[in-house]
């Protein structure tokens, strides 16, 4: 047909990298940035993050990014601001369409120096930061010492959903193509799927009672191919070392966390795409034991309850009753003999005479074992 | 069952152990003897180098078959025989006494024995259970480790599982015998076993005759070669063909018959061809071209006993004709004629699949009864159906963390009570307000705020004592590091299943500095040494203590595997000091040539013990804690049972 009319007709695929999603799920638990503030303060910590979103946006046109703050008692978005209605959302260019001319707060100020959408970024985050400051009172702090990482990672996980969805509306492949060939004069390009990853920025410990939630966003995040990158800034938690394997991220704890920016850019930077080409900075010896549900001892050998999977460290339950579900669960049968090692008299006279009766047996019984009188 | 020619009371006969190995019997000239192998109290046999291969089996007293019998091998291979019976009943021993259930079953007698008539019927009684019993039972799990020829044709099957069981077997202990070995060796892939025993029992279902049967062209004749039980499936398949095999073939030759009869017509019909009109006629077997192809059709339909699901031809609503239009053409029925082969294919798959038993033949034929009836529901289309679920209470987590999660028990915790909660505020908001520069200056300085200063490369060398800056040039140096270090790491552990990602057992043994030959020593010797830890698991958490003997061979097995992986590491050391001493030969030569020095470190070169100490790690420290975990439980015990002893 290209003969013919010396048209060329041939579907355009991008071929630049595939948009990419940021989804930073940043742990704000006061508690842990005013423990650290010595080593590192959170504005340093912000700074640093605020220019690792700035080369993420800037390593590719299409990229995107969404900052979820994970606080002590709710979690919220920082980027972009949840507005309440905006009629419409005019799609995939850097994401910075959210705050254009929306009147919530105050707009920022044009810098001169600054390439726009960073400094869209910066002020949304720094903005909402602050407003998220400024509702936290001490009796929110008292309450708990830690940080909603449940929540926030469903949070995100939604977004990135959306997102997805937005980005690239179902369509079946072929007709598409072929109503591609007939539109000649439109340049047709077939979209391409976001690929979205999620960096926890962690500062917390004590995450083991929220083991249901993170397991289940851990899951949801597997089935969706999102790499979950974890940034262990202070306090460890066997959780999201699991999280950051289960999904294939990359997990980080740093020695020194001054050198923050260092570690973001060198290992978190990558995206999806660019990480099949490149060996992942994540060091093998995952801790891939679990946290038992009764004393919240992380436990080498546990028992499991078949209909909840609660994992619990003592087979010896309350009246049979698995504590979380509540039903019948009897770990009598799961445990083991406890070992016999020394040879009864008795029997093993018999099974001397045997042993050695027996062709092939030619070894005396109980030879190597000392048998004490 | 396995079976040999042995002479019993100088009789000639056949010694043979049944296949669940409960029962060894002697049949033959005059009366046969049965012995349960649960009764055999010793085991002798004539030494390899005897003339005679014969054994002796020893059964206790409280049998019925007690005293000594003595089986001399007959057969041209008498002294395989005798080591097959021997293993065999070794193998059978060991099973009746671990399961140790009293010895009380009665010897299986042969109705001409001496055991009684009473016994007899017993055992007739047992029997019939048992087989009965059986089908259930093929799988269990010490009817899979009995049976030596199952085990025997998996391990031909799998050439891998066999280097793997020979390897074992030529490593281990003297003193486990083979017996335990192999029960050990089974216990552990049981599901291989099951595996194995489940494809064994599949077999072919029959197939279309017609097709198979291919006429040859030797010496310018053609050939069909017919066998007799092609000739039986073409009967049942096409009872047409036996009709007129019947009718015709008192005139004519049974040759004759099927010389005609694959050049005939109705040959080709049956085969779905198509029938040229000059094809040649065939008076005697063309008068069955016009039989009735559907007769048989009922009896051969499945529908009958298929529940329907739903019936579409109850569905009036849709019927197009009913509308003036003309059936739908998918609908009208053709002439076979234009492609005979589409229907006897057909024909053909539902004779087949008439052979095949139902997997629910439980249903009763169209008709439903209300279970198939409940069966076939679709529930979730139903407007009120009842939820089903299992519903899952779970109760509110926290309750139990309640006790440790306050502020003041974990350890992060714990640090935190060292600010209350409102200076931890003002803390975090002081600092805040150092970034959060008010809306009237436009944007925020990170460059000076991540402080990370490319110039000054004198700053931390300068003033040592200075705490340690965010951004300083210390800081990102180490960052570095640690990715560094992580990423070489994780590149080295990349390949964990070399074969299953392609890459080369040569070039990860590259990687690693040492030769091919070495790492495929280390992949067998880890291999093993596996497969003896499972053994020691296996036993040491049996808590029998008749087979506590055997955990301390195993122990003996565990700490020689220790030996095995030193003495790869010295030949993995004296390979890379011969690399060294080349290198240091080479350099030596380069200077006395050109009277220059080349620098050379012997630490660059990689490979040597200290590459397989790091490989073999995990696997040490796994046998360590075997070891040590029964020194600790041995020594307990031996504690405990010290003064009862003394008394």
């Amino acid at each position: 047909m290209n003969n013919i009319d010396g048209s060329d007709r041939h579907l355009k695929t991008e071929e630049a990298p595939p948009p990419s999603l940021l989804t930073i799920v940043l742990d704000t638990n006061p508690h842990a940035w005013a423990h650290l503030s010595s080593t590192l303060s959170l504005s340093a910590a912000l700074a640093n993050i605020l220019i690792f979103i700035n080369a993420h946006l800037a390593s590719g046109n299409t990229n995107e990014v969404a900052v979820i703050a994970s606080h002590s008692h709710k979690t919220s978005y920082l980027y972009p601001t949840k507005t309440p209605s905006q009629p419409t959302r005019n799609g995939d260019t850097n994401g910075d369409v959210e705050m254009n001319g929306n009147g919530t707060g105050r707009s920022h100020q044009e810098s001169p120096n600054k390439y726009r959408p960073f400094a869209v970024v910066e002020s949304t985050i720094l903005q909402n930061f602050a407003k998220l400051l400024n509702e936290t009172n001490e009796s929110h702090l008292a309450a708990t010492p830690t940080t909603l990482i449940g929540g926030a990672l469903s949070l995100a996980l939604t977004y990135i959903s959306k997102s997805t969805l937005q980005h690239a509306p179902v369509t079946s492949g072929t007709e598409n193509s072929m109503a591609a060939l007939a539109d000649a004069e439109n340049v047709h390009v077939d979209r391409v799927a976001l690929t979205s990853r999620i960096l926890i920025v962690s500062v917390s410990g004590d995450l083991a009672n929220q083991y249901i939630p993170v397991m289940n966003s851990i899951f949801a995040a597997q089935r969706k191919k999102i790499p979950i990158d974890i940034l262990k800034l202070a306090g460890d938690t066997v959780l999201l070392q699991q999280a950051s394997d289960a999904t294939g991220g990359v997990y980080m704890k740093p020695e020194r966390p001054e050198g923050l920016l260092q570690y973001l850019m060198m290992a978190f930077l990558p995206d999806a795409t660019a990480r099949a080409s490149l060996v992942i900075p994540s060091a093998g010896g995952v801790d891939f034991r679990a946290a038992c549900f009764c004393h919240r001892k992380v436990v080498d050998v546990g028992f499991v309850c078949s209909v909840c999977l609660s994992i619990f460290c003592e087979p010896n339950l309350p009246d049979n009753l698995c504590l979380t579900c509540g039903s019948y669960l009897s770990l009598r049968a799961a445990l083991t003999n406890p070992p016999a090692l020394i040879p009864k008299k008795k029997k093993k006279k018999r099974k001397a005479g045997t042993d050695t009766a027996t062709p092939g047996g030619s070894t005396p019984a109980g030879s190597s074992t000392p048998v004490h009188p | 069952m396995s079976s040999a020619a042995a002479q019993y009371k100088k009789k000639n006969g056949t010694l043979s152990v049944s296949t669940d190995g409960k029962t060894v019997s002697w049949e033959g000239e005059g009366p046969g003897l049965g012995i349960a192998i649960a009764d055999i109290g010793n085991l002798q046999q004539t030494p390899a180098t005897a003339a005679k291969a014969s054994i002796k089996i020893v059964v206790v007293d409280t049998s019925a078959q007690a005293g000594n019998h003595t089986f001399t091998f007959t057969s041209a291979a008498a002294r395989d025989d005798q080591q097959m019976i021997r293993g065999l009943l070794q193998k059978g021993i060991e099973a009746a006494k671990a399961q140790e259930t009293p010895a009380v079953t009665p010897a299986v007698a042969t109705p001409s024995g001496d055991g009684g008539g009473a016994s007899g019927a017993i055992t007739m009684a047992k029997t019939v259970a048992a087989s009965a019993q059986q089908d259930e039972d093929m799988y269990a799990d010490a009817k899979l480790l009995s049976d030596l020829e199952l085990q025997m044709s998996l391990l031909n099957s799998s050439p891998a599982l066999r280097q793997r069981f020979d390897r074992a077997l030529g490593e281990k202990p003297a003193s486990v015998t083979m017996g335990q070995f192999s029960n050990q060796f089974w216990s552990t892939r049981l599901n291989l076993l099951r595996s194995h025993a489940a494809e064994k029992s599949q077999t072919t279902g029959s197939y279309n005759v017609l097709s198979v049967i291919k006429s040859k062209n030797v010496n310018g004749t053609l050939m069909l070669n017919l066998t007799k039980e092609q000739i039986e499936v073409v009967f049942r398949q096409h009872p047409i063909v036996k009709t007129a095999y019947n009718e015709t073939v008192p005139p004519l030759s049974e040759g004759e018959f099927w010389e005609r009869f694959f050049h005939s017509r109705l040959f080709k019909k049956l085969k779905g061809e198509r029938i040229p009109d000059d094809y040649i006629t065939d008076a005697r077997l063309d008068k069955y071209l016009k039989y009735d192809e559907n007769a048989d059709a009922a009896q051969q339909m499945l529908v009958g006993t298929i529940p329907l699901f739903i019936n579409i031809e109850g569905n009036e609503q849709n019927h197009s004709q009913q509308k003036g239009n003309r059936q739908d053409w998918t609908m009208v029925p053709s002439s076979n004629e234009k492609a005979p082969i589409l229907r006897v294919l057909n024909r053909m798959s539902e004779k087949l699949m008439k052979d095949v038993p139902l997997a629910d033949n439980h249903h009763a034929p169209a008709g439903q009864d209300e279970d198939t009836y409940k069966e076939l529901l679709l529930r979730d289309l139903q407007r009120a159906s009842d939820d089903n679920r299992v519903v899952l209470k779970v109760q509110d987590q926290s309750r139990f963390f309640s006790a440790g999660q306050s502020l003041q028990s974990s350890t992060s915790a714990a640090a935190y009570t060292k600010r209350t909660p409102s200076e931890v505020l003002s803390i975090l908001q002081q600092d805040f307000a150092s970034i959060n520069t008010n809306s009237r200056t436009p944007g925020t300085d990170l460059h000076s705020k991540i402080a990370v200063n490319d110039d000054s490369d004198s700053e931390d060398e300068s003033s040592v004592p200075k705490k340690s800056r965010v951004g300083s040039r210390a800081g990102r140096a180490a960052a570095t590091t640690q990715i560094i270090v992580a990423i070489e790491k994780r590149h080295l552990h990349e390949d964990e299943y070399p074969s299953a990602k392609g890459v080369l057992n040569s070039e990860q043994a590259a990687k690693l500095g040492i030769s091919e030959t070495i790492l495929d020593n280390l992949t067998m010797t880890h291999n093993t040494t596996v497969e003896f830890l499972h053994y020691f698991w296996d036993v040491y958490h049996s808590g029998n203590p008749e087979r506590a003997n055997e955990v301390a061979k195993l122990i003996e097995t565990l700490d020689r595997s220790l030996d095995r992986i030193s003495a790869v590491a010295h030949a993995a050391e004296a390979e890379r000091n011969a690399q060294i001493e080349e290198f240091q030969r080479r350099n030596e030569l380069y200077t006395q040539q050109t009277g220059k020095k080349r620098r050379f470190n012997p630490d660059a070169v990689k490979g040597g013990a200290s590459a397989v100490a790091q490989i073999m790690q995990p696997l040490k420290r796994a046998i360590d804690a075997a070891r040590s975990q029964y020194q600790s439980a041995l020594n307990e015990q031996l504690a405990q049972a010290a003064p009862s002893n003394g008394l």
